[in-house]
């Protein structure tokens, strides 16, 4: 699970032009891990068991953790670190493998990407690293009954395609966006999430990571607006021809 | 509650004292509660706070210069704490300006000195409250509205918070939430200017039938970046005069904060007369003008936000308490219009309240005698002793800009004695003129609208898209308005549809219809800042704000 | 060298490689483009006439249907043995579901979603959108190679492809799949009416706002939006209204979009509208109103009246 600073939060560039000014920023749970906490409750509520929120970074993802405890999780691993806020997805891969390597669980859920970096790999990453066999984009979790230790899942593929496949436990998935409704976290939920479990952990891996940012913009128009004058058919024309061969925008 | 003949079961959570609001008011009650247990020993009271807000200080906004005289009271050890006190102001100024002059006034007058305070953001400061009242161990339940009191006969008895998961039409959705009814044995009602819940309150038992009528004003503000510091951090302005009328009340204001960061503002009273009125548009022209419009010049508008403040002095305090209830804080009207601030005040409300809730608990009677004791320490303490001096001072500005100067001067010397006293006042609404008699047409110069440039100008669309205001899309409208008919029909013709500029949000449309050429009222719910302007000045009293879904509203970082 | 990972699904080849080949043209470096599958002669026929290096077959019966084990097995033992400087693929799903755990098990990582590539004194640097499109950040690998990158769909254009006359030679690369290693188990793919319409897969974008004055006038956007190959989307007063649903809205209440192509058709431009299509690559707006602040953000634009102007659109795009 991952903080992100929020969604319609007007962003500027800090000064290094490396990344976001966030000090002052309002945070909260990445948007589609809030999905994938979703179905592990909805799992726990069908089928029993327990459902354990981890995360990577520093220390105000408190926040989302005590959230996340509130709709339902049982309880929490925080593997702290500042750097991991704006690291790449192979070493807070790492760091989240280095905690849940300690436990067995059987399913390992993710969110398709984060609204941040947007690499959407974490969780492929972390299921390589883990040696757990893994199905993107999935839309459904069916456990099977028939056979003990499998499940089978619903992905989305392209173009309105969907592929049912199945796979032995312990496996990770990353959960599509929007497959259900997100529940709220209940007045009780909130008092109970003090109670539960937080474990803290460190991370003390310096390798490097594989990509750098080396500056961070706003999206500049390069030119000013084409203004296409004329009459309608005139103008029509002109924008079509402008946008085959100048803009390369058409098919 | 009834939902088509099904009782909806809800969850019942009990508590010794729940307050309704995480503001300053709100968590300087539930810190000195705590504080008290501390001291005390014994069986500690249970405590909560709700706050409609998804994170502390969401809500808040406020100019502000802050008067830390109440926070060194509440927690004298604040400062190491890290209390975001960062800026104590250094300078004051006043000028009172035309369409293009700026004219200092040659002195300060002692109320508006503000040596000994700080440039403050309301918002983070709320934050580091928060902070605090959690740290000592009271639970504060962001994400949560209060909806309606609780009563047993005539004694409040707790608050049911505000369903969630409700569509546009009403039904449930499938992550419906029932409110929680939280059962206290005293609520404390710190919900904020014109509170939804105090409001019900003083209708059920008539609380306002011994003051003068309540007058608000809007406050509409805007966090700005400068390139360097043009101003000093700590430099506090304060304007009159343009762009307002002779008999409007209100002005401008500007402190600047460290690292070229600055507050802008505008406050306009909710009690003004020409229905054409737009406080944002009157914002906008006060930015414009130069002494305004060269500060920000190469500067970034970051944030904006808007609030409505109660001006209406001493006389116009409701009796604040009832069996089970307290109000404390802008839901009471604490706020101290010459001075301008209420912040302070707010917090010795919930000071007093806290040690009343505290008292009344422990010896198991928390009737509406017992708990007077709240308006025997407000009239015997540092409230009533800065507040009474300038009980008239707002409504002497009824009569125009320079009685009331006079008579706010006149008031330092004589502590605010006046023929009659109250001074006589009226519901701001019922002051707006109609269309047709709008006096001073030919002799106003205002005009109806601004230049928007969008680089120091706005519109309100644009305004409100960094207010951060954000509301689940699918929930019914919070704005209840009566009868729109009447919007159509008779607020046309008489009044031009005011909430279509009073609201420094534009929740109000009047959209032509299709067929016919009669408009009919849009309300764009989601874009509401909750500053209730609309509850406030509609002419006729039919618009009713009450709270979003939990969690709804403006996210104030920074302001 | 580069190397290109074709993406082909039962024989066919996903025109979307092509761009991926044009991408890896811009750099100048031999190029070898790999055909993963089983029975992917025809495949390969068909990208021998592309002007690269080589094409690789990578063909065996444990590789079809595809499964992310098989293909980081296989593709992790050719590029061992090929040793290119860059692996490319197309930012499809299927790549985001291998891609990272192959760029994993050669102790690097993909940097994704890319939508541009240059090389500048040797150093290579990749442009990719964050922050859902409202920033734009400059990426340089770092490490040694090899370095794994995916193109944004849309963002080269396949037409700029150079093709070669003489079929470029293809070399069969064969690589040892366990079958009892590959951990997925997948079925046949089927095809079923998604719910709601995903503006952000759109590659080409119709908006209308306000202008469009009435219900009874969105066929005419309809049109050109189907002339376009695109889809309909609206901004937040027309879904408020109800002529279209939520699912269509675009901007801070609705869905954030970046397609190749937007046009705003009788849309202002007020800022939470711009937030969720600014970092489309191509946005045109027609509007009456020449001070509208859509103007600010859009490439082309046309001051005029909508209702004559895009049915002259959907007749010149006919032709």
């Amino acid at each position: 699970m991952k903080q992100v600073v929020a969604r319609d939060w007007p962003l500027r560039v800090d000064e290094s032009a490396t990344w976001v000014r966030d000090s002052d920023a309002s945070f909260e749970m990445n948007e589609p891990d809030a999905y994938a906490l979703e179905e592990a409750l909805r799992l726990k509520e069908k089928h029993g068991g327990e459902v354990v929120v981890c995360s990577a970074g520093p220390g105000r993802l408190r926040q989302v953790i005590r959230e996340a405890l509130a709709r339902g999780a049982d309880r929490a691993i925080h593997v702290e670190d500042d750097v991991l806020a704006t690291a790449d997805a192979s070493l807070v891969a790492r760091a989240l493998s280095s905690s849940l390597r300690k436990e067995n669980f059987d399913l390992v859920l993710t969110g398709l990407q984060s609204d941040d970096q947007g690499f959407g790999q974490t969780g492929v990453v972390l299921a390589e690293q883990m040696g757990l066999p893994h199905a993107t984009i999935v839309m459904e979790v069916d456990v099977d009954e028939v056979e003990q230790g499998r499940i089978r899942v619903k992905r989305e593929l392209e173009a309105g395609w969907f592929q049912w496949m199945s796979m032995a436990t312990p496996a990770l998935l990353t959960i599509q966006s929007g497959i259900n409704q997100l529940r709220y976290a209940t007045l009780r939920g909130i008092m109970a999430a003090k109670k539960k479990e937080v474990r803290t952990e460190s991370f003390n891996d310096v390798s490097e990571a594989s990509y750098r940012i080396v500056g961070l913009h706003a999206p500049e128009k390069s030119k000013k607006t084409h203004f296409v004058e004329g009459t309608p058919a005139e103008s029509a024309a002109t924008l079509v021809r402008l946008l085959r061969e100048e803009a390369r925008a058409l098919r | 509650m009834q939902l088509w003949g099904i009782e909806l079961e809800r969850e019942i959570l009990e508590v010794d004292v729940l307050i309704v609001g995480g503001g300053p008011a709100g968590l300087s009650a539930a810190y000195r509660i705590a504080k008290i247990n501390q001291e005390r020993g014994g069986d500690p009271l249970a405590v909560a706070v709700v706050e409609k807000a998804t994170d502390a200080g969401g809500h808040m906004l406020s100019g502000a210069v802050l008067d830390p005289s109440a926070l060194y009271e509440l927690i004298p050890e604040c400062e190491s704490l890290g209390a975001p006190l960062e800026t104590p102001v250094s300078e004051d100024q006043i000028y009172f300006l035309t369409e293009r002059l700026k004219i200092p006034f040659p002195f300060t007058p002692p109320p508006l000195r503000n040596h000994g305070n700080f440039v403050v953001s309301l918002n983070r400061f709320v934050k580091w409250l928060t902070d605090q009242v959690e740290a000592i161990g009271v639970d504060v339940f962001h994400g949560f509205s209060g909806s309606e009191l609780l009563y047993e006969k005539d004694r409040v008895v707790g608050v049911r918070t505000g369903d969630r998961g409700v569509d546009r039409n009403g039904h449930h959705k499938s992550t419906f939430e029932p409110g929680v009814d939280i059962r206290a044995k005293v609520t404390i009602l710190a919900d904020g200017v014109r509170g939804n819940l105090t409001k019900t309150l003083l209708r059920k038992f008539s609380l306002d039938r011994g003051s003068i009528p309540q007058v608000y004003a809007i406050g509409i503000k805007e966090l700005w970046e400068l390139p360097e510091d043009r101003v000093g951090p700590g430099t506090v302005i304060h304007t009159l005069g343009y762009p307002l009328e002779f008999r409007e009340f209100g002005g401008g204001f500007i402190y600047a904060l460290p690292n070229g960061t600055i507050s802008v503002g505008f406050v306009a009273g909710l009690d003004y007369r020409d229905p054409l009125f737009d406080p944002h548009v009157a914002f906008q022209k006060f930015k414009q003008h130069p002494l305004v419009a060269e500060l920000l010049s190469g500067g970034q508008m970051i944030r904006y936000g808007a609030k409505a403040l109660p001006e209406g002095g001493w006389h116009a305090i409701p009796k604040c308490y009832v069996d089970g209830a307290l109000v404390i804080g802008d839901a009471a009207g604490f706020l101290n219009s010459m001075r301008l601030k209420g912040i302070h005040l707010a917090m010795r409300s919930g000071i007093c309240a806290a040690e009343t809730a505290y008292d009344a608990v422990k010896a198991e009677d928390v009737s509406g005698n017992r708990l007077s004791q709240y308006a025997h320490l407000v009239e015997s303490g540092p409230i009533k002793r800065e507040l009474h001096p300038v009980r008239n001072v707002h409504q002497s500005f009824a009569s125009g800009l320079v009685p009331g100067l006079l008579y706010s001067g006149l008031s330092l010397v004589t502590g605010g004695w006046w023929f009659r006293d109250p001074m006589p006042g009226h519901f701001g609404h019922v002051r707006m003129q109609k269309l047709s008699s709008r006096v001073d047409q030919a002799r106003s110069k205002r005009t109806s609208g601004v230049l928007v440039d969008r680089k120091l100008t706005f519109d309100k669309l644009t305004s409100v898209h960094y207010s951060g205001t954000r509301h689940v899309e699918d929930q019914p409208s919070h704005l209840h308005v009566l009868d729109t008919d009447i919007c159509r029909t008779k607020c046309f013709e008489e009044y031009g549809n005011p909430c279509t500029r009073f609201c420094p949000a534009n929740v109000y449309e009047m959209i032509d219809v299709s067929q016919g050429d009669s408009k009919r009222l849009q309300i764009n719910a989601s874009n509401c800042v909750h500053c209730k302007t609309c509850d406030i000045m509609d002419p006729y009293q039919i618009i009713d704000w009450v709270p979003p879904e939990g969690g709804g509203g403006p996210r104030y970082e920074g302001l | 060298m580069l190397l290109v990972v074709a993406e082909q699904r039962s024989g066919s080849l996903n025109p979307v490689t092509l761009e991926t080949i044009a991408a890896a043209q811009t750099l100048q470096q031999p190029i070898c483009v790999a055909v993963v599958g089983s029975h992917v002669g025809d495949v390969a026929l068909e990208l021998s006439s592309c002007d690269v290096s080589e094409v690789l077959t990578i063909d065996d019966v444990a590789l079809e249907p595809y499964t992310s084990d098989g293909f980081v097995v296989a593709l992790s033992q050719v590029v061992e043995q090929e040793r290119p400087e860059m692996v490319l693929f197309p930012h499809t799903y299927q790549t985001r579901d291998f891609a990272p755990a192959l760029a994993s098990r050669l102790k690097s990582s993909l940097i994704a979603d890319c939508v541009g590539v240059t090389s500048k004194d040797g150093k290579l640097l990749l442009s990719r959108p964050m922050f859902q499109g409202k920033f734009v950040a400059e990426v340089v690998p770092v490490g040694t190679a090899p370095h794994f990158v995916s193109f944004q769909i849309g963002a080269f254009r396949a037409d700029s492809l150079k093709r070669v006359t003489n079929a470029v030679k293809t070399r069969e690369i064969s690589v040892s799949v366990d079958p009892s290693a590959i951990r997925q188990r997948p079925e046949d793919p089927f095809k079923e009416a998604k719910q709601a319409v995903d503006l952000t897969q759109a590659e080409r974008i119709v908006a209308v706002g306000r202008g469009i004055k009435g219900e009874e006038h969105l066929p005419l956007a309809q049109d050109l939006a189907k002339a376009l190959g695109g889809e309909l989307a609206a901004s937040r007063p027309i879904c408020d209204s109800g002529w279209l649903p939520m699912d269509r809205q675009v901007g801070s209440s609705g869905q954030t979009v970046a397609p190749t192509l937007y046009l705003a058709l009788g849309i202002s431009g007020a800022i939470q509208h711009l937030v969720g299509m600014k970092g489309s690559r191509t946005i045109v707006a027609i509007n009456k109103d020449a001070d509208a602040p859509i103007f600010e953000v859009a490439d082309y634009g046309i001051v005029g009246d909508l209702f004559e102007i895009v049915p002259a659109l959907v007749a010149a795009l006919g032709d």
